[in-house]
């Protein structure tokens, strides 16, 4: 193989360096030639994927000195970088479903996290906190109210009693519209009073001019009058 | 070295045929390694491998009779070192602890004498890139002007004065070392 290509690289060298005007110069013939020498002899021996390619020829026509390795490594090859591809798909699945379960175990983290599950009860209590405390705060009222509260209406019922109805509700019906219908159902008036302890009172305001009407004989100055009345209140039950 | 390549190998590579690809490697692959070794690669083996296992499959697109083949190599191994180049600049550089490699100590005066002696790579690492890939080809490689000029994507006219001032350079670098020696 040398002995065929030296008298060439010799002709290339000296070539060269007549067209760059240097042919005299021996020294660095010398090491141009040196240079040359870092050419292997011999083609290295090619590792397992390049026997694969090889291989295919050398099944064809044998070649010089290529199918020494080539028959040895080629299956290992072959079958390490089938193997290497698919070992790639199943990482890539595997790493998917991780970080699926991963999301999934910090959702549930949250959920049941002491923070999360307050906030959550808060706010789901919050929106159903006017229907459930209705029922709560409608029978604490109904305890004080036999003292206090009902004593409003109670000065209407007893004092207009039965002759109310007729007579000056139904004139002063547009302005209480709502405190007549409570009237004559008496028992009705704890849930009327529970709804909201300011609502009554309203009614007092404007119905008190209405009652001062009726109550007038009584005085327009109620107040210390319904006090009084209280006392009657207890009965009102009592009667029916 | 391509002319070692008989017609009938050659025709096969260039067909794609698998038959061809054995001679194609054995005929080139030791220019392919020179190359990389003349230009300091340190696992120019594994570069050169990878050049023919790139090269291999591709050589159905080749024209141009054994010129166009070894043209072809060729170029694909000068873009294999540019690639290889940018890689090392980004990455450390890894190796084993070799106290001859330790700069902290100072060289032996043999080690000096031989090292001025032999050594073109070392020479030829003070050229310029340019010149340095255009003398490797031609010398190394084997290739003529044209063939130069085509991998390095450049005129012929370019490609000799790059060649005569990397001559005139490393000839410099030479005489200048054997009067350091003596």
């Amino acid at each position: 193989m040398t002995g065929t290509r030296e008298p060439q690289q010799d002709g290339g060298i000296q070539a060269m360096l007549r067209d760059s005007g240097l042919e005299a110069a021996a020294e660095l013939r010398s090491s141009l030639e040196e240079l040359r020498a870092l050419v292997p002899g011999e083609a290295p021996a090619p590792r397992a994927d390049l026997a694969a390619l090889l291989a295919a020829s050398s099944r064809g026509s044998a070649a010089a000195s290529a199918p020494d390795f080539v028959d040895e490594t080629l299956p290992a090859g072959v079958t390490s970088l089938a193997e290497r591809r698919g070992r790639k798909r199943r990482l890539a699945i595997v790493g998917g479903a991780v970080l699926g379960a991963m999301t999934l175990g910090a959702g549930a983290v949250a959920a049941s996290s002491g923070d999360f599950r307050e906030t959550f009860s808060h706010s789901v209590g919050t929106i159903f906190q006017p229907a459930g405390k209705m029922p709560d705060t409608a029978p604490t009222p109904a305890l004080p109210s036999p003292a206090d509260v009902p004593a409003a209406p109670a000065p209407t019922s007893n004092a207009t009693g039965a002759p109310t109805p007729p007579l000056g509700q139904a004139p002063g019906a547009p302005g209480a519209a709502a405190a007549a219908p409570a009237k004559p159902g008496t028992p009705a008036t704890p849930p009327a009073v529970g709804h909201v302890e300011v609502l009554p009172t309203p009614p007092h305001r404007p119905v008190a001019p209405g009652t001062s009407a009726l109550p007038s004989p009584g005085g327009d100055k109620g107040l210390p009058t319904e006090p009084t009345l209280p006392g009657v209140l207890p009965a009102l039950p009592g009667q029916p | 070295m391509a002319e070692q390549l008989t017609d009938d190998e050659l025709s096969a590579a260039f067909a794609g045929e698998p038959s061809g690809f054995g001679a194609v490697y054995t005929a080139i692959a030791p220019a392919v390694l020179g190359y990389f070794r003349a230009r300091g690669v340190d696992d120019a083996e594994a570069l050169t491998q990878d050049v023919f296992v790139n090269v291999l499959p591709k050589l159905a697109k080749v024209t141009g009779g054994p010129t166009g083949l070894q043209t072809f190599i060729f170029s694909v191994a000068h873009a294999r070192l540019v690639d290889h180049r940018r890689r090392a600049e980004r990455t450390p550089y890894l190796a084993e602890y070799d106290p001859r490699d330790d700069t902290r100590y100072a060289p032996s005066a043999e080690d000096e004498v031989l090292g001025s002696l032999g050594g073109v790579t070392d020479s030829l690492s003070r050229l310029n890139e340019e010149q340095r890939e255009v003398l490797v080809l031609r010398i190394v490689a084997d290739l003529s002007i044209e063939q130069v000029a085509r991998i390095m994507d450049k005129s012929p006219g370019a490609i000799k004065q790059l060649q005569r001032r990397g001559l005139t350079a490393l000839r410099e670098l030479v005489t200048e070392k054997d009067h350091a020696a003596s």
